[in-house]
């Protein structure tokens, strides 16, 4: 049926378009042939087809649009025939024969407006006359396009100052008063209309109203246009009379959208002058109204007002806008107790909003706004409803985007409370945001009291808020924010050392809490920014064994010892292994033999006991022989026994591979460049010694099964090393063994047992091609390649 | 004698909130600029005469609702539009790229009779603010914009200061002339010769 009333609407449509068109042809004959009789006969009869009650607001537009536009053509046929000497009193006379009231009224209006042109009588009367005469239509949607077309073709013909039918005195009250006249007429048609008709029609009734709702509204506009209004008028006068007509129609529709019309065609110096009145008019609002919309509307519209120029500010402060909006709003909550939360989030956010832009520098109204919210949330538990938890993060996130600085942030006491009222996964996203803030701005924290603020803002990343662990987050995303964590850790920094240590401490004792899956993410950060510490203790050296209360490097190395061991409960063994590594040299670079002997002891008991997995222990072994290499701290029996060890995990490695490299490797242990003492060519030699016998034996292995390939390339690589250490002049390295180690390499190469290898080939190629170049080159290194043959 | 109906042309001004759309037609019509943000409501037009070759035009400038919330009829106005005007804010980007739905929005409604060659006019206002500082959209990013929509004829002007207002509407008016729009040619099926031509609706003398 509904498909059939459709149908059927365009019919009526096309029907009256028809009509129109026909009566419209004849009107423009009689036009052309300056017929006004005839043309006053069938413009009425064209008019008649707007008299139907069969179409929708939309279709009756579209007829009212053409209707429109022929009448333009008639009005300036009215004004050559006014030109041409034609009384237009008579005119005006003249079209009031037409039988019908409708016809008539539009009739009537365009000769007025012509009438008005002619200034052959004061504005003032004619718009007066035209206006009481549209009474005659009571009909709600015939009435109100008959008074757009009023207002429409009054528009440019108001009494306005400067208006060129500006009369002698209080001539724009003239002007107001018919508008609001107008205004007044069509708003009850409007309202009215929801009565008509029968009850089960009601929803496409009020659909139906909507549509129209700008007819009614654009009044608000003509008047917001007119010059003649200035601040005194529009607060003595049009406010106070719109108001008045907008309280007492008491209804929903009515009320929300005249309300939100005032707030957007007034301009914001007019809302800020009579703000009373304006939120007077709230609380008497009927109950259903959607006030919070109609408030946030007003303070984004002001907000961005304040944005727009800090000159206008002093007239914020002058009318005290902060306090008589937050009085409104605390009312507004008070008085609609069923008001959803989201309402209330969205109120408290559009005050945050203007009071961050109107006022930046009260950080206390800021943190008021945030209290009151605090207020009516308490007792209530968490937020459960999505849409107002988002609106929360954007509250939140509001004084972050304003002063691109937490520490200001973290002034606001209420602020940790409000989170309190999210749940875990939104803690979650809001310590996400004021993370990114701090990375954005770069901004540095910098006192062991602002740490200890922030995380308890952000505990939603630092530790399980409901006391066990969550399954359902991803792992990805949980990677994300542990990551992000870490990122922030490094941002806090004081170059005053006790205060650094304190911060330390402090995240030291938030991130404990983490439990196994963040601590592997967090302690790495802190280990590091402990070590930077130590190393700037350690340059400036003042007082390098420190009384009992300052910060010594050893102080912070006992610290260093009890971070690293909680990974041990983890477990995360590998992890652990490289941060005592990395604390081993800070205690060496501070000449702290005993601290740096015992990281080490550290990492060979995590070698030996945790670390099974073969691929961690080539790992490992390669950190502790870089790391043990540039040791410099130890004396000969420490350093012997480490070394030792060192050798000894490195012949035991699972693969033969894996144990000839870090056999040559260790052979880098006992030759360091720049440390007279520590050049032990025999012991060198015995490694390397070691590790062609380990090659010998993975080749044999690799002939016996065949196929494995790659056993070749190891005496490419400890050929390297043979010419590293001669290069070095260690003397126990001889021409002859290089040769004999090339001889060797070029006979595996072209043995039928071995199967092609050719990036080995390309390898050894390389090599020789080095030992020429060097050869070349001559000088004292070039002397030692002098008897290579190649 | 030139037809009555050519001496009307009907000029549709479209852009976003806030881009001036009202400051520029009150510019033109009233040389009257306030600086107060008022929203329109609905659609709302302002006549102008102009004179052209000798001749008298009444221009009928439609100023727009920018706000969708604010054009609850719809917008049978565009019907028998002559030029429609696309205004943007040469400080706002958004305001920029929306300048293509606006003119996509107005051709399927409008519908006029031949969208290719239809007359556009691109005005890019504003440009009085902050000395151009706050500029985000370049001269050049929007003539290629038009150059690209069939060369529509571009301006920069500041309703404010009244620059370029003037020539901008010259255009418009020119366009406005020359577009092809014909209005739909009626002619009735039976053309009644005698003068009792009864109003075909009938009920109450309402």
């Amino acid at each position: 049926m509904i498909s059939d009333g459709v149908e059927d609407e365009e019919k009526w449509l096309a029907a009256g378009i028809a009509g129109l068109q026909q009566n419209a042809f004849y009107m423009h004959r009689a036009l052309d042939s300056n017929n006004l009789r005839d043309a006053l006969k069938y413009s009425a009869q064209m008019l008649s087809e707007l008299r139907t009650s069969k179409l929708s607001p939309h279709k009756y537009y579209e007829l009212y649009m053409r209707a429109f536009d022929e009448l333009r053509k008639l009005e300036m046929f009215f004004k050559e025939e006014a030109r041409r000497g034609c009384s237009i009193i008579d005119l005006y006379e003249l079209v009031q024969h037409a039988g019908n009231i409708l016809p008539r009224l539009y009739l009537l209006c365009t000769v007025g407006s012509v009438y008005i042109k002619s200034k052959e009588a004061p504005a003032k009367d004619v718009l007066k006359d035209l206006v009481e005469m549209s009474r005659g239509i009571q009909n709600p949607v015939r009435g109100l396009f008959l008074r757009s077309y009023l207002s429409q073709v009054s528009r440019d013909k108001l009494p306005d100052i400067g208006s060129e039918y500006e009369g002698d005195a209080d001539t724009v009250k003239d002007a107001v008063e018919f508008v609001l006249q107008n205004f007044t007429e069509m708003n009850k048609l409007w309202v009215r209309m929801q009565h008509q008709g029968p009850a089960r029609e009601k929803e496409k009734r009020e659909k139906e109203r909507s549509e129209l709702r700008d007819l009614v509204g654009k009044n608000l506009h003509v008047l917001s246009q007119i010059e003649g209004v200035d601040l005194e008028l529009y607060k003595d006068t049009v406010l106070p009379r719109v108001l008045e007509q907008v309280v007492n129609c008491k209804d929903e529709l009515a009320q929300f959208y005249l309300m939100d019309c005032i707030i957007q065609v007034f301009p914001d110096e007019y809302h800020l002058q009579t703000l009373d009145i304006l939120l007077g008019a709230c609380p008497q609002l009927q109950p259903s109204v959607d006030i919070k919309t109609v408030l946030s509307q007003l303070m984004e519209r002001l907000s961005n007002y304040a944005a727009s120029s800090t000159e206008v500010l002093p007239e914020f402060l002058q009318v005290e806008a902060f306090s008589k909006l937050s009085n409104a709003i605390g009312k507004v909550i008070e008085a609609q107790v069923d008001m959803p939360i989201i309402g209330v989030v969205t109120l408290y956010s559009s005050l945050l909003k203007f009071t961050l832009h109107v006022h930046p520098d009260r950080l206390d109204y800021a943190d008021q706004v945030l209290g009151s919210f605090v207020k009516k949330l308490s007792g209530k538990g968490k937020i459960e409803d999505s849409r107002a938890t988002k609106q929360v993060v954007a509250l939140l996130s509001a004084p972050l985007e304003k002063y691109n600085d937490i520490v200001t942030a973290l002034k606001l006491s209420n602020y940790p409370r409000v989170l309190e009222f999210l749940d875990s996964g939104t803690n979650k996203v809001m310590a996400t945001v004021i993370i990114q803030s701090i990375m954005k701005n770069t901004t540095h924290v910098l006192t062991a009291e602002k740490v200890e603020a922030l995380f308890e803002l952000i505990k939603g990343l630092i530790e399980d808020l409901d006391g066990t662990p969550d399954d359902e987050v991803d792992e990805e995303d949980f990677k994300e924010e542990q990551n992000s964590v870490a990122r922030l850790i490094q941002m806090f920094s004081n170059d005053d050392s006790e205060e650094m240590f304190k911060i330390i401490c402090t995240v030291k004792k938030h991130i404990l809490t983490g439990g196994p899956k963040r601590l592997p993410f967090t302690v790495p950060p802190l280990v590091f920014s402990s070590l930077k510490l130590v190393r700037k203790l350690q340059a400036q050296d003042e007082n390098p064994f420190g009384d009992e209360a300052s910060t010594t490097p050893k102080k912070l190395f006992q610290l260093l010892t009890q971070i690293i061991e909680v990974l041990l409960n983890v477990p995360a063994p590998e992890l652990a292994l490289r941060l005592y590594l990395q604390c081993a040299e800070a205690a060496n670079d501070c000449d702290l033999e005993p601290v740096a002997y015992e990281f080490f002891t550290q990492a060979y008991i995590l070698y030996e006991e945790e670390i099974s997995d073969s691929k961690a222990q080539v790992t490992a072994i390669h950190l502790i022989i870089g790391t043990l290499q540039r040791m410099h701290v130890f004396g000969v029996e420490n350093r012997d026994t480490l070394t030792h060890k060192a050798t000894g995990y490195s012949a035991k490695l699972l693969k033969k591979p894996d144990q000839c490299r870090a056999v040559y490797a260790c052979s880098h242990l006992f030759w360091v460049d720049d440390q007279e003492n520590m050049k032990d060519g025999e012991r060198v030699l015995i490694c390397l010694k070691r590790a062609l016998r380990i090659a010998n034996a993975a080749q044999q292995m690799s002939n016996a099964t065949r196929g494995s390939t790659g056993s070749v390339a190891l005496f490419v690589e400890i050929l390297n090393k043979y010419l590293y250490f001669l290069e070095k002049g260690n003397p126990q390295i001889t021409v002859a063994s290089v040769q004999s180690l090339i001889e060797l390499i070029t006979t595996e190469l072209h043995s039928d047992s071995t199967s092609p290898e050719p990036a080995t080939d390309a390898f050894f190629a390389s090599t020789l091609r080095y030992i020429q170049f060097q050869k070349q080159k001559g000088g004292a290194v070039g002397e030692r390649y002098e008897s290579i043959k190649v | 004698m030139p037809s009555r109906r050519r001496t009307l042309l009907k000029v549709i001004i479209l852009g976003d909130s806030g881009v001036g759309k009202t400051s520029l037609m009150n510019q033109y019509v009233n040389k009257k600029f306030s600086n107060q943000y008022k929203a329109t409501i609905g659609a709302d037009f302002l006549t102008k005469e102009v004179q052209f070759e000798d001749r008298l035009f009444t221009l009928q400038i439609w100023d727009t609702a920018g706000q969708e919330r604010f054009q609850s009829l719809g917008v049978a106005f565009y019907r028998g539009a002559d030029c429609c005007v696309l205004v943007y804010d040469v400080n706002s980007m958004k305001s920029f790229d929306n300048l293509n739905n606006w003119r996509e929005e107005f051709l399927i409604q409008a519908s006029p009779s031949d969208p290719e060659n239809f007359p556009f006019v691109v005005i890019g206002n504003k440009v009085d603010v902050d000395g151009g500082n706050s500029r985000v959209v370049s001269e050049k990013k929007a003539r290629a914009w038009c150059a690209s929509k069939g060369n529509i004829p571009y301006y920069e002007t500041s309703a404010k200061e009244g620059i370029n207002v003037e020539e901008a509407f010259q255009c418009i008016a020119k366009d406005a002339l020359k577009s092809g729009e014909e209005e739909e040619i009626y002619l009735p099926d039976t053309i009644d010769v005698g003068s009792s031509n009864q109003p075909r609706s009938t009920g109450c003398e309402c």
